[in-house]
């Protein structure tokens, strides 16, 4: 349980909308683990339960079954509250605050050292680059400007374990680079990043390891780059020798190089080639998966084809 | 406690900047200095006119100012998710409605401290005389106010705001006609209805226990016993209500 920053085990819940209505389950038995250090790109499409899945874990929501733990402590207790840092979907700030009251008041619920707190609060302004408005009215900033004051909220008390749901929605292209290195930043000082996005080519860059929520339920979770390669329905093979280019296999396409032969083949006949140029004398020089993107892969799961 | 003190002088710094209540603060201003003119439309004893008519504004406004304040403030940390950020912190939701409530109690408190000096100004000036009685009246006013709020925390974890305001006033109106209710639990023969007016009696509260305006007005005495007994009824009656609120909310998603 050492290296494990977060785990969730057999999570249900669901919601009642109203009289005469069915109750709807959001979440059916979800289970995952998030390892102490890495940075965990939480996938899925609209209504497969990311939200209601961090609103559990952050105590917002109570889940009807399942059992939920923040760095081997029941996610309930105050102490795994003050390890956790998060940012909501949306920047939820106080108009009637500026942005540095903001900050001053999230660090006294957090019970942070009195004398360090305008220290710590200048830190975070610097690092969401927000110091040069933060005596401004929160009122007068855009969404970007919520958007990470909202980070730094979430940064202020140095959290082992750090959630945060969409953070670059609604961000430029400036703000995102910004998140971006920030979330690099933290997981370089050994914090675990638990995120959900929609954008996976930023998913695909940070991440270590995903998972993929359909329907309630973990589909699939693992490294991106191991992810792809087990989706992969296609193979490259270089080759030297052997009958050339005339080979039994059916093939997917072919080329003749200055002293080798590139082939590409099926998953399904990959092995039948493998026999046909070990038979024939010739030497394989390379075989790599062709891998698909994860924005493919995941779409596949998504339209239901990882079921 | 640095959370519930956080969370409170936070509600208290949005009441204080949130324009409304200077409106409301501005009405009463007017109410008092307008008292004078009533005092002189009078005939009888102006003085008796200008406080009975200044305690029931302040009672007025405070009560505004206690249901419209706490239900909107607490609605409005629910609906624009702002209590995403206080309850995923080391925050208990007890902790979190306490600290409102006592934010909007400090804010009704400064309210009627402003408005019962304009009126012991308005006495001074007017009349020559400096009433500690009214200071008193005004202390009951906030114990009425406490348990007010109280009411007003419950309704706005209950339900909507629209109808956490109705319901609040509701229970000011009610809490006002309690003693008739049991007035009405004599005369009614029937076996059945007999025990539930009683019941509703004892269930509802009795705001008019913290009308202490006559007594004031026309300098009948007022014994310890009567005031420590109020004192402890409104104490008593609060915290049950508040317990009831963080009770709720202790089991409510916030969705």
């Amino acid at each position: 349980m050492a290296d494990v920053a977060l785990s969730v085990e057999g999570l249900y819940k669901s919601f009642d909308p109203g009289l005469f209505e069915r109750r709807v389950d959001v979440l059916r038995g979800l289970s995952l683990e998030v390892r102490r250090g890495e940075t965990f790109g939480f996938l899925g499409p609209n209504g497969a339960g990311k939200t209601t899945t961090i609103k559990a874990i952050t105590g917002l929501i109570r889940p009807d079954r399942g059992r939920i733990t923040v760095c081997g402590l029941p996610h309930a207790r105050l102490e795994a509250r003050a390890r956790t840092g998060f940012m909501a979907e949306q920047p939820y700030v106080y108009n009637h605050l500026t942005g540095r009251e903001f900050l001053e008041f999230h660090a006294e619920l957090l019970a942070l050292d009195r004398a360090r707190v305008a220290g710590r609060v200048d830190e975070v302004l610097d690092l969401v680059s927000m110091a040069g408005h933060a005596n401004r009215g929160m009122r007068t900033y855009s969404k970007g400007m919520q958007q990470r004051l909202s980070l730094a909220q979430a940064l202020l008390g140095r959290p082992e374990l750090l959630i945060l749901d969409e953070p670059m929605s609604g961000l430029d292209p400036v703000g995102r680079r910004d998140v971006r290195d920030i979330i690099l930043a933290e997981k370089a000082r050994g914090t675990t990043v638990f995120f959900s996005s929609h954008i996976i080519p930023d998913v695909e860059t940070i991440c270590d390891r995903v998972a993929i929520l359909v329907d309630g339920t973990v589909r699939a979770v693992g490294e991106v780059r191991e992810l792809v390669a087990q989706e992969a329905d296609a193979y490259e093979l270089t080759f030297v020798g052997g009958a050339g280019g005339a080979l039994r296999t059916p093939l997917l396409a072919s080329h003749e190089g200055s002293d080798a032969w590139w082939v590409r083949v099926s998953g399904e006949h990959r092995d039948q080639l493998i026999r046909e140029l070990a038979s024939s004398g010739a030497r394989l020089v390379a075989l790599s998966p062709v891998r698909s993107s994860l924005e493919e892969f995941v779409i596949r799961h998504y339209e239901g084809g990882g079921r | 406690m640095r959370a519930v003190a956080a969370i409170a002088h936070n509600t208290f710094r949005e009441a204080l900047r949130d324009r409304v209540l200077y409106l409301f603060l501005g009405f009463a201003v007017v109410l008092l200095a307008s008292s004078k003119l009533f005092g002189l439309l009078t005939v009888g004893d102006e003085g008796k006119v200008i406080k009975d008519l200044g305690l029931a504004g302040i009672q007025f406004f405070t009560m505004l100012i206690a249901v419209m304040m706490s239900v909107l403030l607490i609605s409005r940390e629910v609906d624009s998710r702002t209590i995403y950020n206080i309850l995923t912190k080391p925050v208990r939701r007890w902790q979190f409605l306490i600290g409102k409530y006592l934010g909007l109690l400090a804010t009704v408190a400064l309210n009627l401290a402003l408005m019962t000096a304009v009126l012991l100004a308005v006495t001074v000036v007017y009349l020559g005389e400096f009433d500690a009685g009214l200071l008193f009246a005004a202390a009951m006013i906030l114990l009425e106010m406490a348990l007010l709020t109280a009411f007003a925390t419950l309704f706005a974890v209950l339900t909507r705001p629209m109808l956490g305001t109705v319901f609040t006033l509701a229970v000011f109106v009610i809490g006002h006609v309690s003693e008739d209710i049991w007035v009405l639990t004599k005369h009614v023969n029937s076996g059945l209805v007999r025990p539930l007016v009683a019941a509703l009696y004892a269930v509802l509260p009795n705001l008019e226990r913290f009308n202490f305006k006559s007594e004031v007005v026309h300098d009948v005495g007022i014994s310890s016993g009567e005031v420590a007994l109020t004192v402890a009824y409104g104490l008593a009656y609060t915290a049950m209500v508040l317990v009831l609120a963080c009770a709720r909310f202790r089991a409510r998603d916030l969705v």
